[in-house]
């Protein structure tokens, strides 16, 4: 009787969520599949997706790279700050914290200052007399702005596995005679496991789909797919296109998404941070 | 091992942390660029605390994550103890519905929910604003609820059920019970939960980029705006004061917590103090929700009339650099109306806007041929020239004009040209020939070109010697295979970017706007305007019209009619520095502009220039369609880029560096 009665207060939040994220997907369907100046039926958007391909592809390898790049530089951080006294944890947690609550537009733009032709590195070579490096509107720039700006979705992840990892463990391991490095590949990293991929999901969805970082750090060669879809919407009048654009980038984040949930099993989402 | 994993921790939070220095030093630089620090001031602050625009902006994003915040909290709290006593299948099923929007990259959630809201808005319902502050305000809790759900789930799955029955046996009504025992139980993941929801909303970027309208524009959308113009430093003063907000925040969030743990540790459970100072919080929290909802009330009850003007990004005296501030000056005059501006970069982006994007603006300033296109589609309004009588004063070379026969629906604001800008510094004057320096392979790298399909078009037309107006496929496809011909040697596409990327000399070339042209060689004299005379120019005029949507059109016609009184547009031109068509606006303009070749080219120059005209809607979705895929999609074709390697040499040296330096630092402890 009771338990019934509480089961209704669920019922308006599912009704919400079937309007706001089920229906509108729906709606960008119907956007994909007709025409933007008739409005009749129309497989012509997606006959079109062929030629977008390479920056799929494109899209897809940066974002690899960048979740890769970031698994590098974040597992041994993570690792670093795990094993630090509960205050310094604290601390050194909300550093990492701290600047995911900054404008990540302002933060690139500095980059942007940075990097240019005419920026405080460039400047700073030039000065010391190597000379100005092409730095900006490189694919290079473009893969650094989104380790930057997603380093801490992969150390936070990390580091929530990896203090979790009983100390006992790597004893109990090296008292039978494993060594540092041993000891990291049979006990350490294995149980960090989900931590690894939740991170790389983390890093990757934002990242293949970003449009600002390309269009503020990369150059004419380095146009993204959320560079295409932010143009076909804003400004290139073309919503149907964009539609069947976003509806492929939802497809390829669900498939890796589900990838790495397969793979990473062990603990349910991850997506706490 | 260990030393080099800390070295690396360091230098990762040196990464991390570097740009937010170079801003923040950058905030109390007396000079514009990032890049150039030329003195230290204070400035920058006084600026920030008399821009109440900027203020209002940050009030509005704390408001919408303040109020969003509260409604996900209540909503997702009590949705969760709903999902709780779901059956376990059923329960699966709403937790992966939750993980939608969690999953979803950001980009497509907003464009799936501002198709939405237009589709049902303007589709269904035809409001003439589907995109607002309610809108927005849904896009936030729907973002802000899954967290809410999914860190209130884990604490009610760790509750002790028969708490609920204890409480109920001894008396309680469901209801009673809830707010007895439950909250209590689930506290910690209601607040953190809330706290996710919070710092996601005030951030948000993508999500409300795709989904604001008019009325209502947080601050982190305004930045995206600012980034494409020349940034004023004033904004890095804000983000200087934010972080050390949200630093201190954090801090003293982190010590209370410490502290409690600590005296958790010793026995007792929740100290006295904490309690009182979670209170507090909650008192203060609250507060601030009634304040803010008191605050839109009041906002939304304004008895003036607002006036929303869409006009182009720097185009129109604002009261710097000594000009008029017009807006303010036509609120004195009119002192019930209450003049809103935002800024559109081209004229694709407008017609965009007013096309799906439901909102509702009053005033527009669309070139020539898209006020024809607006005018063919039914997208504009007829003007009443009884309220605009200062429309005498417009040149009558200027009424009637091709886009607008009649005259009924436009009033002339600037008219100019297209040309090039170059610095003369690096430029050779002998390559100076005509349009095809814009494809110069000396200067690969270092050319910007013009970001909207008509303008960029328009150059490639004047150098392949096809009209301008030409409906024929096989010259637009030549034109685009001469654009993407073009792309490796352009540095970027842009339209208000121009600014700084020119000024500072990051870009030598440029296809651009007269005026604007004017207002950056007074920044830097080593740049010079061309006019390629023998291939052609196009030669633009902007009016203002009243779009169909607009709600407001008296209070819009007399700001119309106020744009026209020769002192204003006098005025407005020595800030804008294009040419008025009120040639009694010249007297009222500082001499050299109104004496300027470039503002306003004599007689002969001017019969060189044509005008773009309005082609059909087919064609212009041609060449939108043309113009992406030769600019943005890779033609197969990319040639050798340095790429990633100077990142990797410099990812050397700094690292390199970092090991030396700990190795010094290390040895000096040590001996000490």
């Amino acid at each position: 009787m009771r338990k019934n009665k509480s089961v209704l207060l669920s019922v308006p939040y599912i009704l919400w969520m079937v309007a706001f994220t089920l229906i509108p997907l729906c709606v960008v369907g119907y956007y994909a599949l007709t025409d933007p100046d008739t409005g009749a039926f129309t497989l012509d958007n997606i006959r079109d997706l062929g030629m977008y391909m390479p920056v799929l592809g494109q899209s897809v390898l940066y974002s690899l790279i960048s979740a890769g790049l970031c698994l590098l530089l974040g597992y041994p951080v993570a690792y670093y700050i795990a094993h630090r006294t509960p205050v310094m944890q604290k601390i050194l947690y909300m550093l990492v914290m701290l600047p995911m609550c900054m404008s990540f537009l302002l933060r690139t733009l500095a980059w942007v200052g940075l990097l240019q032709d005419t920026g405080i590195i460039n400047n700073f070579l030039d000065w010391i007399g190597i000379g100005r490096l092409q730095l900006i509107r490189t694919p290079g720039a473009v893969i650094l702005g989104m380790v930057y700006n997603y380093l801490p979705y992969m150390i936070l992840p990390l580091y929530a596995t990896l203090v979790k990892i009983d100390n006992r463990l790597i004893e109990a391991a090296e008292d039978l005679g494993c060594n540092s490095l041993q000891t990291f590949t049979k006990v350490i990293l294995p149980l960090s496991v989900p931590g690894i991929f939740s991170g790389i999901t983390m890093v990757f969805v934002p990242a293949v789909s970003t449009f600002y970082i390309s269009q503020k750090l990369g150059g004419t060669d380095t146009v993204l797919i959320g560079d295409l879809i932010e143009r076909l919407f804003k400004q290139g009048d073309n919503p149907n296109l964009g539609a069947v654009l976003s509806l492929v980038l939802m497809a390829l984040v669900l498939v890796c998404t589900g990838i790495m949930n397969r793979l990473g099993k062990d603990e349910e989402g991850g997506v706490i941070v | 091992m260990r030393k080099a994993n800390r070295i690396l921790t360091v230098l990762m939070f040196v990464f991390l942390y570097i740009p937010m220095v170079v801003l923040i030093v950058a905030s109390f630089n007396t000079g514009k660029d990032i890049t150039n620090f030329e003195g230290f001031t204070f400035g920058q602050y006084a600026e920030l605390f008399r821009d109440k625009d900027l203020l209002g902006l940050l009030g509005n994003s704390v408001l919408i994550a303040l109020l969003s915040t509260g409604i996900s909290v209540a909503f997702g709290t009590l949705a969760a103890v709903g999902i709780h006593s779901l059956k376990p299948k059923m329960r699966k099923a709403v937790l992966s519905l939750t993980n939608i929007p969690m999953t979803n990259p950001d980009i497509v959630t907003g464009v799936s929910l501002s198709l939405l809201f237009v589709f049902v808005g303007t589709g269904l319902l035809s409001q003439r604003e589907s995109l607002n502050f309610g809108t927005l305000l849904l896009a936030h809790v729907t973002f802000g609820l899954p967290y809410v759900i999914l860190n209130v789930m884990p604490k009610l799955q760790q509750m002790n059920p028969a708490l609920t029955d204890a409480a109920m046996d001894l008396g309680c009504t469901p209801v009673k019970a809830f707010f007895k025992v439950i909250i209590h139980e689930i506290m910690p993941g209601v607040v953190s939960g809330g706290i996710m929801a919070f710092t996601m909303s005030l951030d948000d970027f993508v999500i409300s980029y795709f989904v604001t309208g008019s009325d209502f524009v947080t601050l982190p959308v305004e930045i995206y705006t600012y980034t494409k113009k020349p940034i004023h430093p004033k904004v890095y003063a804000m983000f200087t004061l934010l972080f050390g907000l949200i630093f201190v925040l954090m801090l003293t969030m982190n010590l209370l917590q410490l502290r409690s743990d600590r005296k958790r540790a010793s026995k007792r459970p929740v100290s006295r103090g904490w309690k009182i100072a979670r209170r507090w919080i909650a008192g203060v929290a609250a507060a601030s929700m009634v304040v803010g909802c008191g605050f839109l009330f009041v906002n939304g009850r304004q008895d003036k009339t607002v006036l929303n003007v869409y006009n182009w990004g720097m185009n129109m005296a604002d009261g710097t650099d000594g000009t008029m501030d017009l807006v303010a000056e036509f609120e004195k005059r009119y002192p019930n109306i209450d003049v809103r501006m935002s800024e559109y970069e081209s004229n694709e982006v407008l017609y965009s806007k007013l096309k799906n994007g439901g909102i509702s603006v009053d005033v527009i300033i669309p070139s020539d041929y898209m006020i024809h296109r607006m005018r063919n589609e039914g997208m504009l309004l007829e003007l009443d020239f009884d309220n605009i009588p200062n429309f005498s004063y417009v040149d009558e070379q200027f009424k009637n004009p091709d886009y607008d026969p009649e005259n009924k629906y436009s009033v002339p604001y600037t008219w100019g040209t297209v040309g090039i800008l170059y610095n003369t510094k690096y430029v050779d004057e002998a390559d100076v020939t005509g349009w095809e320096l814009m494809w110069n392979e000396k200067y690969a790298g270092k050319i910007l070109m013009i970001d909207n399909s008509r303008d960029a078009f328009g150059i490639a037309q004047y150098l392949l010697g096809y009209s301008v107006n030409t409906t024929d496929k096989a010259e637009l496809q030549a034109c685009a295979d001469k654009l993407a011909q073009q792309r490796p040697l352009v540095q970027q596409y842009v339209m208000d970017q121009i600014y700084a990327t020119m000024e500072n000399e990051e870009a030598y070339i440029a296809a651009y706007y007269a005026g604007d042209c004017m207002l950056m060689m007074e920044e830097n004299e080593d740049l010079a305007f061309y006019l390629p005379e023998h291939q052609g120019f196009n030669l633009f005029t902007d009016a203002m019209c009243i779009p169909s949507c607009a709600t407001e059109k008296e209070a819009a016609e007399l700001f119309i009619n106020f744009m026209c009184d020769p002192e204003i547009s006098g005025a407005n031109m020595d800030y804008i520095c294009y040419a008025s068509p009120i040639s009694a606006a010249k007297d009222y303009m500082e001499e050299y502009l109104a004496e300027s070749e470039i503002v306003y080219p004599d007689e002969e120059l001017l019969s060189k220039g044509t005008s773009y005209q309005f082609l059909s809607e087919e064609t212009s979705r041609y060449v939108e369609g043309l113009y992406q895929g030769a600019t943005k999609i890779n033609s197969g074709s990319v040639e050798e880029q340095p790429s990633g390697r100077n990142f990797v040499w410099l990812a050397v040296a700094v690292l390199a560096v970092g090991v030396t330096g700990w190795f010094l630092f290390g040895r000096k402890k040590r001996k000490s």
